[in-house]
């Protein structure tokens, strides 16, 4: 089926989440729905001399037993996280395994960082331990492809499979290709989202050292917001032709109405507000909508000062008058900035969101900031019928991705 | 001037984009053309010129980092704390 502007259209029919505040999408969204914060002192690794102390960080995850495929279990974390929530996301939609018609279905599992604590621990046996080789398995953990590489092999896919990897919008920007993909006819199915590792001593020294991070929290939009806060997981969707999905009968949980992308092309750290107002712009134009119809924005908000700022920003030049009646919130600051994976889980927030009429909250808003002053769906979740939602993605170095989501069509 | 001040100056003006001889104690750092990626910089240089650690946070603006003296007297208080204590702060 073709939508009015004659190109195939794209529905969601599976969905899988592994997060600090659930390891299934049921966990995640009853924390989301519930308020509940996955952010606390870090307990995997020795912090020894950081001043940053807080993640939000996955527990207790065992490959043995949160992974089921063997094959997944020689990967490393960010690869484990990949396989369970791709696990998740597949057995939803019902596909048999391997994938009947290989070429016609694509794998794009992006990572901004791909291995990060293999790299570590290698390196740490070599230049530390004066170690005489590393695991014969370091490279294959490391690559930032191998999380789509292993997930395709677990399902049969031959067709595009690599990764994507645009810091935090890497994940957004794998489901607007693999969208891009059914719509233009290269493949029928596909698995789209990002996995991210990186919650390891060298890596939180690579963040302190950016100044960027707070050491108490991650209070989106709020006065007192001091930096954002690191987290790891994996987001990711299987999407679908839309009459390939009716054909055999599968549950449809949204549309994939529309996806855009832009990039500031100005500096790595200071976004500008054109980028990520083209980006919405695009998003909403390419989904064929008018900005009044989307009623719930999940929006980057990452707690540093300068994005919330901006971001709330571009979306009053973006939705004009309506910006003052949506419903935007950043349910970072229950789950953390899962970086390159944010954009999966956060466009499962806004699937869950419509799909049950209720708005996720921003928690920890006590005060806002005076610059920031839209509807933050402060502290406590509520219920509102959503016709379409938004998510927005916003990566250092001024990459801009944002999806819109509707209702499965009638 | 005393050494820490001169070693701090010099740090900043190898960070600036357009350096300048003009820099005291009583000079802001919003005068000197410094961005946030350089400040983070400029910080980095000097904890490994004095062999501290800095709990700088590029979002909050912080009473230490309002001038060139603020920022000699903070590096003085905690060469003075030892080494150890910058990481036991927050």
């Amino acid at each position: 089926m073709t939508s009015k502007s004659g190109r195939r259209r794209v529905v969601v029919t599976g969905t899988g989440a592994v997060t600090s505040i659930g390891l299934d999408v049921a966990e995640f969204w009853a924390s989301l729905k519930a308020g509940r914060c996955g952010v606390g002192r870090i307990e995997n690794f020795p912090i020894e001399d950081l001043y940053i102390h807080i993640a939000g960080e996955i527990r207790g995850f065992d490959p043995l037993k949160h992974v089921k495929s063997r094959k997944v279990q020689y990967g490393e974390r960010y690869s484990w996280f990949a396989g369970r929530a791709a696990d998740e996301a597949w057995t939803q939609a019902g596909l048999p395994v391997p994938y009947g018609n290989p070429y016609r279905s694509a794998c794009i599992i992006g990572s901004g960082a791909g291995g990060y604590s293999t790299v570590e621990n290698a390196y740490r046996d070599l230049f530390i331990l004066n170690k005489r080789a590393t695991n014969p398995l370091t490279l294959l953990r490391i690559i930032g492809s191998s999380a789509s590489a292993h997930v395709g092999i677990e399902y049969g896919i031959r067709g595009p499979t690599f990764a994507t990897c645009s810091a935090c919008s890497t994940a957004t920007h794998a489901i607007g290709l693999v969208l891009d993909y059914i719509r233009h006819g290269v493949v029928d199915v596909g698995v789209a989202g990002a996995s991210e590792a990186v919650l390891t001593y060298g890596s939180m020294r690579t963040w302190q050292a950016m100044r960027v991070l707070s050491p108490e929290g991650c209070f989106p939009f709020s006065k007192t917001r001091n930096g954002t806060v690191l987290a790891e997981g994996a987001g990711i969707l299987v999407l679908e032709e839309l009459e390939h999905a009716q054909r055999r009968g599968a549950k449809i949980l949204a549309e994939v109405k529309g996806f855009g992308m832009s990039s500031d092309a100005k500096d790595m750290v200071n976004p500008d507000i054109e980028g990520p107002r083209s980006a919405m712009q695009f998003a909403i134009d390419d989904a064929g909508l008018d900005p009044n119809e989307i009623d719930y924005l999940n929006a980057h908000g990452t707690a540093t000062k300068l994005n919330d700022e901006n971001e709330t920003n571009a979306i009053k030049l973006v939705f004009g008058e309506h910006a003052g009646k949506l419903a935007v919130s950043s349910t970072k600051s229950m789950h953390g900035h899962l970086l390159g994976a944010g954009g999966g889980v956060e466009a499962i927030a806004c699937i869950k969101a419509m799909e049950e009429g209720f708005l996720p909250p921003t928690i920890g808003l006590a005060e806002p900031d005076p610059k920031c002053d839209l509807d933050y769906v402060p502290n406590v979740g509520r219920s509102k019928k959503i016709r379409y939602a938004m998510s927005n993605s916003f990566a250092f170095g001024g990459l801009n991705a944002v999806l819109v989501f509707g209702p499965p069509p009638a | 001037m005393d050494e820490v001040a001169t070693k701090i100056i010099e740090i900043l003006k190898k960070h600036m984009k357009e350096s300048r001889d003009d820099i005291a104690l009583s000079t802001a750092l919003t005068d000197l053309k410094i961005e946030s990626l350089d400040l983070a910089m400029i910080v980095f240089d000097i904890e490994d010129t004095f062999g501290i650690e800095i709990p700088y946070n590029a979002n909050e603006e912080v009473e230490d980092f309002k001038s060139v003296g603020s920022v000699v007297d903070r590096v003085k208080a905690l060469i003075a704390a030892g080494p150890a204590a910058a990481g036991a702060k927050a």
